[in-house]
């Protein structure tokens, strides 16, 4: 099994439950939690440093997409590697996440072993914190 | 200076002595046979190496084996790992609030993320009214009771499952149920949670969602009944506190 590598993961979702999934989850990691797109952002602009953002798509205030939009606009967040992880689960679901510039698109409900392998993936030189 | 090539000599032979050259002809047959029991040790050696390579090639099988085994094994951990954690969570998430309305948004919350349901309804025992109340649905479920405030009985998966209490999946006659999930506490079914439609991408059931269904069966159960006796106790203690300021100003 992949060991999860990354340091450092902005959460944005609006699940407590979710929330708590990832935290148990992504245990080596320390996570950033957001609980829409507009408090993503602010999260961000905090720790601009962040090695991974988590989406999801359905939120309140500012969408999954919506955010997603504005972090590949800014030439600062652009390069940060986004996974949609949502129950919207159609083909034209994760065609429309992944043309906005998400580089995985994981569905809900998801297998743990799932998500740790495409965050391993992602970032395999850096180290646990 | 061409000429014949010359034969090779022999120390001792150019002396013409015969006896130093058969005591050189014994040290040469001496030395012949030296180094032909050095070769047939060489071959020897060679032919048990050759009688060793089918025995590694089958220790190599066996470790390639074990190895394999091992690496299913892992794969299987990791999965019973992510399981358990999600049952850990939804539990923990389940007892983290006293609030009656959170403990009804993580059993929605465990119901879509967690279950992969798309329509569902919690279904709740209303002690004073003595109805069931329908407290939260999500999507437009086709069913005589859904949108109303009760649930006023009819479908038999669902009644069947408030009698006793028992886990119970669709399809069954006459009901649009996939599955009933009753709310027990202490052997008394005070509510159920009904999922009638799945996501599409999460197509049906596994055996392992069998797990959570159970624990929502149980834990859903008792948080809610925390939640609202906690609920009850704080606003009785309000008009409690409320009175004695009353009392206190007359």
């Amino acid at each position: 099994m992949n060991v999860v590598k990354t340091r450092k993961v902005l959460v944005v979702e609006d699940s407590r439950l979710i929330h708590k999934m990832y935290e148990v989850m992504l245990r080596p990691c320390m996570l950033i939690a957001a609980h829409d797109g507009r408090e993503g952002l602010a999260r961000l602009g905090e720790h601009p440093d962040v090695d991974v953002i988590i989406l999801d798509i359905n939120m309140p205030h500012m969408t999954g997409l919506e955010f997603l939009e504005q972090v590949k606009k800014s030439p600062d967040f652009a390069a940060i590697p986004v996974v949609i992880v949502s129950t919207e689960g159609k083909e034209e679901d994760v065609a429309r996440g992944l043309q906005a510039g998400a580089v995985a698109y994981l569905k809900k409900p998801f297998q743990r072993e799932d998500l740790l392998k495409i965050i391993g993936r992602l970032t395999p030189a850096q180290a646990p914190a | 200076m061409a000429g014949e090539p010359q034969k090779p000599t022999y120390s001792g032979m150019e002396s013409g002595d015969p006896l130093a050259t058969l005591m050189r002809a014994r040290q040469l047959i001496h030395d012949a046979q030296a180094a032909i029991e050095e070769a047939s040790k060489s071959v020897v050696q060679q032919r048990n190496s050759s009688a060793e390579i089918p025995d590694r090639e089958a220790r190599l099988a066996r470790a390639e084996n074990d190895r394999e085994e091992l690496a299913s094994r892992l794969v299987e951990v990791e999965h019973q790992v992510g399981r358990l954690m999600t049952l850990y969570v939804a539990t923990y998430q389940l007892h983290a609030t006293l609030d009656p309305t959170d403990v009804q948004s993580t059993i929605a919350e465990i119901a879509v993320n967690l279950l992969g349901a798309e329509q569902f309804a919690l279904l709740l025992r209303d002690e004073e009214a003595n109805s069931l109340e329908v407290r939260l649905q999500q999507g437009a479920i086709d069913a005589s009771w859904s949108g109303g405030a009760t649930y006023e009985g009819g479908d038999p998966l669902i009644d069947a499952s408030l009698i006793d209490g028992v886990l119970r999946f669709g399809p069954a006659e006459g009901s649009s149920v996939l599955v009933v999930v009753p709310l027990r506490v202490q052997d008394v079914t005070v509510g159920a949670l009904v999922i009638t439609k799945l996501l599409d991408h999460k197509g049906k059931l596994e055996e392992e969602d069998r797990e959570l269904l159970d624990l929502l069966g149980a834990h859903a159960a008792s948080a809610l009944f925390a939640s609202r006796v906690y609920a009850r106790a704080a606003r009785k203690l309000r008009t409690l506190e409320g009175l004695i300021k009353l009392v206190k100003k007359g």
